[in-house]
This record gives C-alpha cells, structure tokens and sequence, in this order.
C-alpha cells in the first residue's frame, strides 16, 4: 500500500526521472547502433574476414563483463555526470550490436554472395542489397539485447550522477525506503518491457517475410 | 563468342588451368567436362573474371575481358550456380528484377520482362510473389534461370545448374532448358560432371583433367574417336547405345497416322471420324491443345473382335527426349507409337517404333 502511496504522491518526480532515463536511452542506443553497425561493417569486408572474427571473439568474451565494470572505469577516466553515464552505456550497449551485426553478415552463405557478383553487384550494392537484409534478423536481436542491457545499465549509472530512475532504487536503498526503490524499479521494468515489445514489432516489420516464413 | 587464347591459372605452385586454347562459337552449347577439381569451374570463372587468370588472353564478343569493367561484363553475361543462390529475402519476382534494375530498366518494362520469363521457364504468373524457401529444388533452379536471362545477355555461363537435383527431375529440367535453349539460342558454357548429361546437352564438349584440355570437339565426334584412355573411361563401355541418344524425338515427329478431336466431342462422333477416315487412332485435346487422352480401335485378331477403347492417362514422349529415352518409353509401355508433347505439355505429333528401328539400321 505504502507503494501505491508513494507512486501517487511523486508521480511527477517518478516521470521526470523517467524522461531523463528514456533520454539517456535513446541517445546511447543511436550512438551504438550507428557505431556498432560501422565497425562491423568494415570488418566483414572482403578480405578483413580475419578481423571479423578475432572481433567476434573479443566481443563474445566482453559480453560476460559486468556493466559496473566499465561504468567504474569511466568514472576514473571522465567524471561524473550525465555525459559521462551517456559514454559507459554506449561502449557497453555496442557490444552485442558489434556481435550480431558481424555474425550476421559473416553468416550470409558465400553461394548468395558468389551469385550476386556474378550478376554484378558492386561491394556496396552487395552489402546493402544482400549482406545485410539477410542479416537483419540476427542485427534486429543484437539492437533487442542491447536495448534491454542499456535501460538496465542506465540504472546503474546513476551511481556516477546519470540521474534517471536509478536515482529513486539507490537513494531508496541508502535510506532504507523500500517504496521508492520498488517505485523505481517497477517502473524501470515496465519501460523496459514496452520497449523490447515495440522493437519486436519493428523487426517483424523491417525483416523480409522471405526469411520469416516456415519452410513448407 | 568467346575465345579463350593460352590461358593460365596457377594457385599457388599448382596449375589449376594450364595453357587453354579454344573457341567457343556464338549460339552454342559447350560442356565443359572432367572430375572434380579438374579446372572446369574455374576455366568458366575465368570468363566473367570471378578468378583473375595469370597468363594468355579471353576476348568475349571481339573485347578482351581485361578491357571492360568486371561489375559491367558481369551484368552482361547470365550465371547460373549450382545452389543457385536465390536471395531468400527477395521474391521470384525481385530476384528476377536484379539485373534489370541495376541497369535502371523502366518498372513497366521489368514487369513484361518477368512476366516473359516465367513463362519461358514454365512457372506460373503466381511465382511472382513467393520466396525462395516457397519452391521445390526444380522450380528454384528454373528462377535461377530466368535470373540469369533476364537482361538478355548473350553468354550464359552455368556451373553444374542441376548437380542438386534428384535424377528423375534433372532430366526434366534438362528437357525444357534444351527446348529453352532452341528458343534463346543463347552462348552458353555448361560445368558438369555427369557424361551423359554433356552428351544429351552439348553442341560441343570440352574434355578436362588436371588443368589440361584433352580434348574439344562436337558429341558425336569425341564418341566415335575418343582421344585417349582418360577419354574412353569417361565415355564408359555402351558408347555405341549413347550414340543413339544424340538422335532427338523431335527429328521424329510425324503429323499423320491420327485425327485430333477436341475433348468436347462425343466418342459416338469420334468413332464415326475415325471410321470415315479409315484411321485407328485419335488424339483428345483441350482448347489449349493439351493432351487429355486419346481414343484407339484396337487390331482385331483371330480370337478377338476388334475394340474401340478409350484411354485418358495414355503413355507420352517429350519432345525433347533423345530417341534412348523414348525407345525405352516404348518399350516399358508396350506401344508401337507414342503422342509426343512439348515442355508446355502441349501436344505436337506422333512418333513410331519402326521410324525408330530405320535409324537404328541406318547407323
């Protein structure tokens, strides 16, 4: 009941830091997006294979470090602030973008490949036209996991003064207010969950329903 | 036309093609031949320059290749693989448009284009819109055909195209891309290595092994003189019954001997026709002069009287058969004559044993 209570008689302080948390997100998700797809792209190049997959072994052993880790880092090295919770939770969300987008293009299966050169796709078109719708599927889980890991991480960054609803579950710990903390935290949850439900809409919605079908 | 002049390829210290001299003619079907790793597929990557050849020359159409543009020959020369390599993500339709649309055809003309296509390949209009993972094996391979085809290039070249398929539908996808063939009369170089399959398919055949050009000639040439023991081994033992398969049903066809009548017509009036005519045998078609069955007296005998039957699912031969495939039909059958159809399923004439049994004593 004391939550309920809680809830209602904060309710703008819940949703401002709400507003400060989706921010936050937004903007570390595009970063990583835009940084992720890049690097795996110019890794999985013709002739950069190697670099491919020494990448997808460093990524896959940098999955297992924990988002404090490189939160704490980021604290030594840049501060406090919202700036610097903003570069921590992109380093960290790149990391399954980085993974399944080079994955997913190392994956396409090199007869689709050699038949559209042999039809004469340039690089490029190759890359765009093939490579990586048919690795969409593959990125769109990548861009999944990583969203859900930066609204969690961001969470977390509230440590090294990011704000957002991480502020409501640390305060309400240090001061031992338990319907805070759970004000924050089932709020963090349900965004979180709205969230990965939209971006599984969206990759229903951008993937070929070639590659979605079952075989019959 | 395609001429290849002293063309090498080294891979490392190894010789994957060594000093290949030869012409290819303009509307022919030449097979390239020989086993596995023996230097075919990458002679036939050599031409739209997949693989980079280290010494000599290849002059496609009076150009040599090394003067055009590798994306600009590529789309100036159809391949066919052997996966075929369908973009799962693109529909028949988009898959066929590939080409065309990098070379920025108008959206009507792609549309006719396709439309055309399907049915040269004998697909329904209703591919269009399905994906690859919709499609049996041969009607993928006939996508990855009119893939190919679908900017008009003049040379197609095919790297073992129906090496996946089961055998009873290879021969089938083998038929129609003949008759496909004598309709485009395209310069095709065809990868395999099933003899019989260059034997039935190939103007000329190009015999491969070890990097070296054993031998380059026509079918029936490279069957009655084979170069060497290599050659001979790969022919194998019934030479002589494949010669008979260079003889194709077509050449066979006869147009008399039987009335067609149309599938509406009573069999009151069939038997009438037939009787008029002093004729035993009459062939059903639907208005779109497919074959739906067909209407026989049967020769009277001694202990019988003579019978008018009617057959609905009669035995027939394809067009493109060889006269092999057909005489073994007729055989299994049990008939003197078969209705031949053509990939359509359209029907097209008549052929007989005895005219069969007169080539055989010809030769």
């Amino acid at each position: 009941m004391n939550v309920v209570f809680y809830y209602f008689n904060n309710f703008g302080r819940i949703m401002s830091a709400l507003e400060v948390h989706i921010f936050i997100f937004l903007v570390s998700l595009a970063f990583s997006i835009v940084i992720g797809m890049t690097i795996s792209i110019f890794v999985t190049q013709e002739g950069r294979k190697k670099i491919g997959r020494i990448i997808l072994s460093v990524m896959g052993a940098a999955q297992s470090v924990p988002s404090l880790v490189i939160i704490a880092l980021i604290f030594i090295f840049v501060g406090i602030g919202i700036k610097p919770a903003i570069i921590a939770l992109v380093i960290y969300g790149l990391v399954p973008i980085i993974f399944n987008t080079t994955s997913g293009i190392l994956s396409v299966r090199q007869n689709i490949i050699e038949a559209g050169r042999g039809m004469g796709l340039t690089q490029n078109q190759l890359l765009w036209k093939v490579k990586i719708p048919i690795a969409l599927p593959v990125i769109m889980g990548g861009i999944r996991s990583s969203a859900t890991i930066v609204i969690g991480s961001a969470t977390v960054a509230a440590v090294i003064g990011g704000g957002g609803l991480g502020d409501f579950i640390f305060i309400g710990l240090r001061m031992q207010k338990p319907e805070m903390l759970i004000s924050g935290a089932i709020t963090v949850s349900l965004f979180a969950i709205i969230v990965d439900y939209i971006i599984a809409k969206i990759e229903k919605k951008v993937v070929s329903k070639g590659l979605q079908i079952k075989k019959t | 036309m395609i001429e290849l002049t002293n063309v090498t390829k080294k891979f490392g210290n190894k010789i994957a093609v060594n000093n290949f001299s030869l012409h290819i003619k303009k509307g022919s079907l030449t097979m390239f031949i020989g086993p596995s790793g023996c230097g075919k597929t990458t002679t036939l990557r050599m031409i739209n320059r997949l693989t980079p050849y280290d010494k000599g020359n290849i002059v496609v159409n009076g150009t040599s290749i090394n003067d055009i543009d590798p994306v600009e020959l590529r789309r100036n020369i159809g391949y066919v693989i052997q996966e075929i390599g369908l973009f799962p993500h693109l529909t028949v339709f988009e898959n066929i448009a590939i080409v065309p649309r990098l070379l920025k055809w108008k959206q009507k003309k792609i549309e006719q284009r396709v439309e055309e296509l399907l049915e040269l390949v004998t697909l329904d209009q209703s591919f269009a819109h399905k994906y690859p993972l919709q499609l049996s094996g041969g009607e993928k391979q006939r996508v990855g055909l009119a893939r190919a085809l679908a900017a008009e290039p003049e040379i197609l070249l095919m790297d073992e195209p129906f090496g996946a398929i089961d055998p009873i539908n290879r021969l089938k996808l083998q038929d129609s891309f003949l008759e496909i063939q004598e309709e485009i009369k395209k310069t095709i170089v065809f990868v395999t290595h099933d003899i019989n399959e260059a034997i039935k398919l190939g103007d000329k055949i190009a015999i491969i092994n070890e990097g070296n050009l054993i031998q380059y000639d026509n079918v029936s040439k490279i069957l009655s003189d084979p170069a060497d023991e290599f050659v001979e081994s790969l022919l194998g033992q019934d030479r002589s019954i494949k010669a008979l398969s260079l003889e194709k049903t077509k050449d066979f066809i006869i147009k008399d001997g039987f009335i067609t009548v149309s599938n509406t017509e009573s069999s009151e009036n069939v038997k009438k026709k037939l009787q008029d005519n002093d004729i035993r045998l009459a062939f059903v078609l639907d208005e779109g002069n497919h074959l739906k069955g067909r209407f026989l007296f049967e020769k009277p005998s001694k202990t019988k009287k003579q019978k008018f039957i009617y057959d609905s699912d009669p035995w027939i031969a394809e067009r493109q058969n060889n006269l092999n495939e057909t005489l073994s039909k007729m055989l299994e059958a049990g008939e003197k004559q078969l209705p031949v159809v053509n990939r359509k399923k359209e029907f097209v004439g008549l052929i007989r044993l005895s005219d069969i049994f007169e080539e055989v004593n010809k030769k």
